[in-house]
């Protein structure tokens, strides 16, 4: 469904993708892994034009989204789930109206999307927050109630930016287990930036591994962590042994 | 990133905008008139609300209580229902209004308004302020009157009245005064007075001279009507001054030395030319050699045929009473010796003064020495006269006696030895004790006794009044007031009187103080100042002459109307300061949210922007249109006015307020990067994002408060 055909970012000083290329199949689990600062979350910034990249195209569904006007972008950021390092959710607003309210905007009927919000929140194993603000939250309830956000629209591509990076490490298996559980459930396409390599080898069908803006090596969780090619591969083979 | 406004957020930012102008128009202009009307208020406390009072009276502080009294009198007796009220007083001044009912307001009654007010006591001074009314200032004597007759003729104008050199115009309204004014000036236009100064010193008989330069101007510049109508001189301290000045400087003349020069007939001098003597220098002048600082210079001062007369202006020439004379040359400025003119002579005027003065006292202290001794030489004579008179008595009766002896001792016939040896000693004797009256003849004792004693007793008695006379002089006295007078004579040098005279000349002579003015006044017509100075400079041979043209009178605006004028002013300029601290507060508080938001969604994603592109950034345009539309609505609106600033220059004040509130926007409101980008993940349009996620969370403001209507959550 998604096919990003070589394209290329760079800032002021570095270049943060290179000439990357990357297919994605309808409902596949694409796990991407790299050192820091290899281009990871350009590259899944890239995908829904949070960041627009210099050259190249990404098309899904054969539609090149780089060529998308703004009502039409727009229109496909709500089909695209994003979930952040650090949650974003809107400080003001409750965990009830955090999740609901891109839906009310985008033209939904409120009682509809309240209704899509509240099973959203179930599904994260939030029923009883509704009216708290975020500030009120742990990191790991925070970060679900902004995978509830993701979820409540519906989605057809889920990316995932670290969602546990900034976790307190005893909350982060409670986020690892909504996810899980995800992918498990869902037919969602999915495109998963972590660190996490345990979860990455239970959920992943394909790892993406990345180093200095381009990806370096690809292929099955099993094939990739036994008999890595790339420098980054053998790195995460000894990780794992460990 | 102008989709934002595509997007329908152009009404929200439409009514914010005019939202945030009326507020800054009620803010800047409401907060300026509170204080207008705070201090009309005071004002009106201080100089009585318009209309009310006609004049203030300025009174000794300590008569306070008796003019108020005295006040109160006039106001029951003489006006019925007037108004009666003491104000703020002033450096030992206390000042009353008092203000007429309307049906004494009458050009007759206004006209001596002052004199009725004349035996107040410690009464110094009235100001009228009659309103509304128009004041003409300066008015020129001789057009006063016909100038009132003719702004009485005037539309909107009730009457008129003089007060000291001024003509008050009452208006029926006050909105009538600028039409008014306009007319007034008009009428003023239609005469303007030309003044002939001549410098001090020149005696012009006015009259005469007037006729004359009216005849040149009659001549030269026809088609005007001129008429002579000098008014009296300056202020009597002004002529005292000059007087003494002229005074001072012929004293200074006749004390200076006096230069008498012979001039060789092809020498020509001219007044004002330097001429240098040798004097004490030791070396003779040469044509062509250097003066010395023992020369002298003279400067002429006149000059008739062959002689000149001149004074010292450097150097000084030895005290002599003899004059001294010597070759003059004339000297170049730079000290230059040039050709000999002929013989200068030097009279030291001082040290003949001085000699004279000093001969004086030592006569004077002669004379009373003299006439002592003189007294005692009277009493003296006197004494012999009498001791003459006795020896005269004596002699007469030794002569008889010797008579009767020589005849005696001849007559005995029988002479002895011893009585012929006794006629000759005798006869000897006598002869040394009247030697010259014997031998002037035989009757010499009888001319002796022929002396008149008696006369000379009488002289003897008159010189001897005339003495006592002079002794009952204070020749004392009179030393010492020559004493005195010779003491205070200046201590001045030729050189100093010489530069003296020429300073009082050129001060009296110059332009600086009035001499004699004559005024023209030209009617049907004007005429140019520096053509007509040209024309009589020539005409009346006075290179010296100036000419001055004014107008027989100013308008000006009384003293109310001009401080009211003063507070709007003010008001318009704090309405001015005030606009322009509202725009930038709203656009600091406010607007910068805008535009860190702005700035935020149009970088996301594209950051290689150049320095100068980033300066041609939409944002700091929109910034500024912003910043130039609300300041210069605001301004306009609150009827701002601040003194040399157009709406142009006020506007582009603005224009800059809202650039740099653009650049520095994020330093104001600095944008949640986070919820931004989750509500652009999330597919949110920009206006969403700015009226859901942005705007709510900013400061509270206009903005904030107007967002309330459209926004969901
Ligand atoms: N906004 C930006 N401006 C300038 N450089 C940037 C920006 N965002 C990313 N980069 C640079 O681009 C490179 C790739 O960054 P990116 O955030 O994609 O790395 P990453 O793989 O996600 O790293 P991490 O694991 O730390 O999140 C880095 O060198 C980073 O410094
Ligand atoms: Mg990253």
């Amino acid at each position: 469904m998604l096919e990003i055909n070589s394209i290329r970012k760079s800032y002021a000083k570095t270049t943060a993708l290179d000439n990357v290329s990357l297919k994605v199949n309808q409902g596949e689990t694409v796990v991407i892994m790299g050192p820091s600062g290899c281009g990871k979350s350009t590259l899944i910034r890239c995908i829904n034009r949070l960041t627009e990249p210099d050259s190249g195209e990404i098309l899904v569904h054969g539609q090149n989204i780089l060529e998308l006007s703004d009502s039409e972008l727009m229109e496909f950021r709500r089909r695209v789930g994003f979930v952040f390092q650090q949650f974003h959710l809107i400080g003001r607003l409750t965990v009830l109206e955090n999740v609901m309210f891109h839906l009310v905007l985008a033209g939904a009927d409120r009682s509809w999307a309240e209704k899509r919000a509240a099973e959203a929140l179930e599904k994260v194993g939030l029923s009883g927050v509704h009216s708290r603000k975020p500030e009120e939250l742990s990191g790991g309830q925070q970060q679900r109630v902004a995978i509830a956000r993701a979820l409540a629209a519906g989605p057809e591509l889920m990316l995932w930016d670290e969602p546990t990076a900034s976790l307190d490490p005893i909350l982060v298996w409670e986020v690892l287990e909504v996810m899980e559980e995800l992918v498990r459930t869902s037919s969602t396409t999915m495109i998963i930036v972590t660190h996490e390599v345990s979860f990455a080898l239970r959920v992943a069908d394909r790892i993406v591994l990345m180093d200095h803006g381009r990806i370096v090596e690809e292929g099955h969780p099993t094939s990739v962590f036994a008999d890595p090619i790339s420098e980054i591969g053998i790195k995460y083979k000894k990780l794992l042994a460990s | 990133m102008f989709s934002f406004f595509r997007d329908g957020f152009y009404k929200d930012f439409v009514v914010l905008l005019i939202l945030t102008i009326l507020l800054g128009t009620v803010f800047s202009a409401g907060i300026a008139w509170a204080l207008d009307a705070y201090f009309g208020d005071t004002l009106n406390e201080m100089i009585g609300e318009y209309g009310q009072y006609d004049i203030i009276l300025h009174i000794q502080e300590d008569a306070k209580e008796a003019a108020f009294r005295e006040l109160e009198r006039i106001q029951e007796q003489q006006f019925p229902g007037a108004r009666l009220s003491e104000t703020i007083s002033l450096a030992g001044q206390a000042n009353f209004f008092f203000g007429l009912p309307e049906e004494f307001r009458t050009k007759e009654t206004m006209t001596n308004l002052a004199s009725y007010f004349a035996a107040v006591p410690g009464l110094t001074g009235h100001t009228i302020i009659s309103d509304p009314s128009l004041l003409i200032r300066n008015v020129h004597g001789s057009v006063a009157d016909v100038l009132a007759e003719k702004i009485e003729q005037i539309p909107g104008v009730r009457f008129t009245f003089p007060d000291v050199g001024n003509i008050i115009v009452l208006l029926e309204e006050p909105s009538l005064s600028r039409t008014v004014e306009a007319q007034v000036n008009q009428l003023i236009d239609e005469y303007q007075l030309v003044e002939l100064r001549f410098p001090m010193g020149f005696e012009v008989d006015t009259q005469q001279v007037g006729a004359q330069a009216i005849q040149v101007l009659k001549e030269t510049l026809p088609g005007r009507k001129y008429s002579n109508v000098t008014a009296a001189q300056y202020g009597e301290d002004l002529n005292a001054f000059l007087k003494t000045l002229v005074e001072m400087r012929d004293f200074l003349m006749s004390y200076a030395s006096k230069v008498r020069i012979t001039a060789d007939p092809e020498a020509h001098l001219i007044i004002g030319e330097q001429i240098a003597i040798q004097a004490d220098g030791a070396a003779p002048l040469k044509e062509g050699g250097l003066l010395t600082d023992e020369n002298v210079v003279i400067e002429i001062t006149a000059v008739s045929g062959g002689t000149a007369e001149g004074m010292i202006i450097r150097g000084e020439i030895a005290p002599s009473m003899e004059s001294l004379k010597q070759t003059g040359y004339r000297v170049f400025s730079d000290g230059q010796i040039a050709r000999p003119i002929g013989e200068v002579e030097v009279e030291n005027e001082r040290y003949r003064l001085a000699y004279a003065i000093d001969e004086s006292l030592r006569l004077l202290e002669e004379l009373e020495v003299l006439s002592v001794q003189a007294a005692d030489a009277v009493d003296n004579a006197d004494a012999v006269l009498n001791t003459f008179q006795e020896a005269l008595l004596q002699l007469e009766v030794l002569q008889v006696q010797m008579r009767q002896l020589n005849e005696g001792i001849a007559g005995g016939g029988s002479a002895s030895s011893e009585q012929l040896l006794m006629s000759l000693l005798i006869n000897g004797l006598f002869q040394s004790l009247a030697q010259a009256a014997m031998q002037a003849g035989e009757n010499s004792l009888d001319s002796l006794e022929n002396l008149d004693v008696a006369a000379m007793r009488a002289s003897l008695e008159q010189i001897s009044s005339q003495i006592a006379n002079v002794q009952s002089i204070d020749v004392q006295a009179i030393i010492r007031q020559i004493q005195y007078v010779r003491d205070t004579l200046p201590m001045l040098g030729d050189e100093e009187i010489g530069r003296s005279i020429r300073l009082i000349n050129t001060y009296i002579a110059g332009q600086v103080i009035p001499g004699e003015r004559i005024q023209i006044l030209v009617e049907e017509g004007s005429v140019d100042e520096g053509q007509v100075e040209k024309l009589l400079r020539e005409h009346l041979d006075n290179p010296y002459l100036n000419i001055y043209s004014t107008s027989v009178g100013v308008i000006n605006p009384d003293a109310r109307s001009e401080i009211i004028r003063l507070l709007t002013e003010v008001r318009a300029i704090i309405a001015g300061l005030l606009a322009v601290v509202f725009t930038s507060a709203i656009m600091i508080l406010d607007h910068s949210t805008l535009f860190s938001t702005l700035k935020y969604l149009k970088r996301a994603g594209k950051e290689k922007v150049s320095r100068w592109k980033r300066l041609l950034d939409p944002v700091y345009i929109l910034g500024g249109i912003l910043g130039a539309v609300i300041l210069g609505a605001v301004y306009s609106l609150s009827g701002a006015q601040i003194p040399y600033m157009s709406l142009s220059s006020i506007t582009l004040i603005g224009l800059i307020i809202g650039i740099l509130v653009a650049c520095f926007a994020e330093r104001f409101s600095p944008v949640n990067a986070k919820e931004v980008m989750a509500g652009q993940a999330l597919g949110l349009s920009n206006v969403q994002i700015m009226r859901e996620i942005v705007i709510p969370s900013s400061r509270p403001g206009l903005m904030n408060f107007l967002n309330r209507w459209k926004q969901q959550f």
